[in-house]
């Protein structure tokens, strides 16, 4: 249930932002919804935070029209399945050391996600890997990381809040 | 905010084709242009990917997104990278060859050199059909494929069925959220939130962006929990799942599988079998530049 909600959330958050064209944050970057499978993997774990970046990726793909690119789908699913992967050393989510396990789980999944995603083009475009460096990995990897590093913290802190209320 | 998907019923060929099939040709495709730079196979798949995508009678008014964003990545990879720079076909094409222009060439009364070979020039022709013949046979798929079908299609292709349930429901919840998303943005300005604004620094612009994701996020995950609970209330994964929307294989899908997996174990034949998976130029082509 959480993974369908992530996915269906990643989608139209990036949707809204690339083709419905909220001219937001000053032309800094093109998708601030790639904190969505990185908080659904901190927040439920790695299976959860894989499906939602996988699906969701799948689902903004077909919104905006994009069409169906795998590689660059499972490049989503990482950035959510290694946050994920330390959700089991993440108790209080307001927590310095928690938030601080965060971000360094936002580095390793955005490395690892885009850079499997960039390394792909190698194999399907016959590109070298200073295209693969520079023109797919280095845009995708320093806008990912940075809207990562900034919003998932207020969201870690927003959750804690509700989990507080609700007892949960 | 109003989602709409890009599907619609155009009695084309494609729609009578089974989801599977069309996956099961579409990565056939993609492993068949991936294993081979020999121009005549990359030639033949072009061609077969061409006629695929005619096959589905898009009209450049519904694929236009799908196709800019396919022309910036060529533009930098073959114009940029191949052409210009040269860097893109490092490893592939061999060092040195036959330079299109050895003596140069006069430019605004100027003279200019440019380093641009015969070998670099047909990577790039090369290059160029193998990612326009993956691009036309993934792009058509948003527009030619019921949303209804992913879930199931997945499922019977042999992903697991949660996966593939959560496709499904993820369909479901996609007006829900965007409405949603609309009703938090449309909230968030009257209460003077400035998401246009172009004003401070890279921080502050990305901080900007948290009022609307969340409390779109928070509202998402309290009302799964809803929905989640009124499924194990009705006993959600006790049973095999059944699907609403049912696939039938018909014998043309039977007959495009088997295309697709001919066409794929003759390229791989032959770019392995034969020495026919590396670069190479035809002598016709160096006839154009002599």
């Amino acid at each position: 249930m959480y993974a369908a909600i992530g996915a269906a959330l990643y989608a139209v958050v990036t949707w809204a932002f690339n083709v419905w064209q909220i001219p937001g944050a000053g032309n800094v970057g093109i998708r601030p919804a790639v904190v969505i499978p990185m908080f659904f993997g901190i927040a439920f774990g790695p299976i959860v935070g894989f499906i939602t970046g996988f699906v969701g990726n799948i689902l903004a793909d077909l919104l905006s029209g994009y069409g169906f690119w795998v590689w660059w789908d499972l490049g989503n699913g990482i950035m959510g399945l290694i946050p994920g992967l330390f959700s089991v050393l993440i108790t209080n989510y307001k927590a310095g050391r928690s938030i601080f396990l965060a971000e360094i789980s936002v580095v390793l999944g955005v490395l690892f996600g885009m850079g499997l995603a960039a390394i792909s083009e190698m194999w399907v475009s016959g590109a070298d890997m200073n295209t693969v460096i520079f023109a797919n990995f280095l845009p995708a990897f320093l806008t990912n990381v940075l809207w990562g590093l900034v919003l998932l913290p207020l969201l870690m802190v927003a959750y804690s809040a509700i989990v507080s209320q609700s007892g949960r | 905010m109003l989602v709409t998907w890009n599907y619609r019923y155009r009695n084309s060929l494609i729609d009578h084709i089974d989801p599977r099939a069309r996956f099961i040709f579409s990565f056939a495709v993609l492993l068949a242009a991936t294993s081979t730079w020999n121009p005549l196979l990359l030639a033949i798949i072009f061609v077969i990917s061409i006629a695929w995508y005619s096959s589905a009678k898009l009209s450049w008014q519904d694929t236009k997104r799908g196709w800019l964003m396919i022309s910036i990545l060529l533009f930098t990879m073959i114009v940029v990278n191949t052409i210009i720079t040269g860097g893109g076909a490092g490893g592939v094409v061999p060092e040195g060859g036959q330079l299109v222009w050895p003596e140069g060439f006069n430019l605004f009364g100027r003279h200019m050199t440019f380093g641009l070979t015969v070998e670099r020039l047909w990577f790039a022709v090369a290059q160029l059909m193998r990612i326009l013949s993956i691009s036309l046979v993934f792009i058509m798929i948003p527009y030619t494929m019921d949303s209804r079908a992913y879930g199931v299609t997945f499922r019977k292709l042999g992903l697991p069925d949660r996966l593939a349930y959560t496709m499904e429901l993820s369909f479901r919840f996609i007006p829900t959220l965007a409405r949603n998303f609309q009703v938090t943005l449309d909230a968030q300005r009257a209460r003077g939130f400035e998401l246009d604004s172009v004003k401070g620094g890279i921080l502050s612009k990305v901080r900007r962006i948290a009022p609307l994701i969340i409390p779109v996020t928070m509202n998402a995950i309290v009302s799964s929990e809803d929905i989640a609970n009124a499924m194990d209330l009705r006993g959600f994964g006790q049973q095999k799942r059944t699907w609403l929307y049912e696939l039938k294989y018909q014998w043309w899908d039977y007959a495009v599988i088997a295309f697709a997996v001919v066409l794929l174990g003759v390229i791989v034949y032959l770019a392995y079998g034969h020495g026919m998976r590396l670069f190479e130029v035809p002598q016709w082509w160096y006839g154009l530049f002599s």
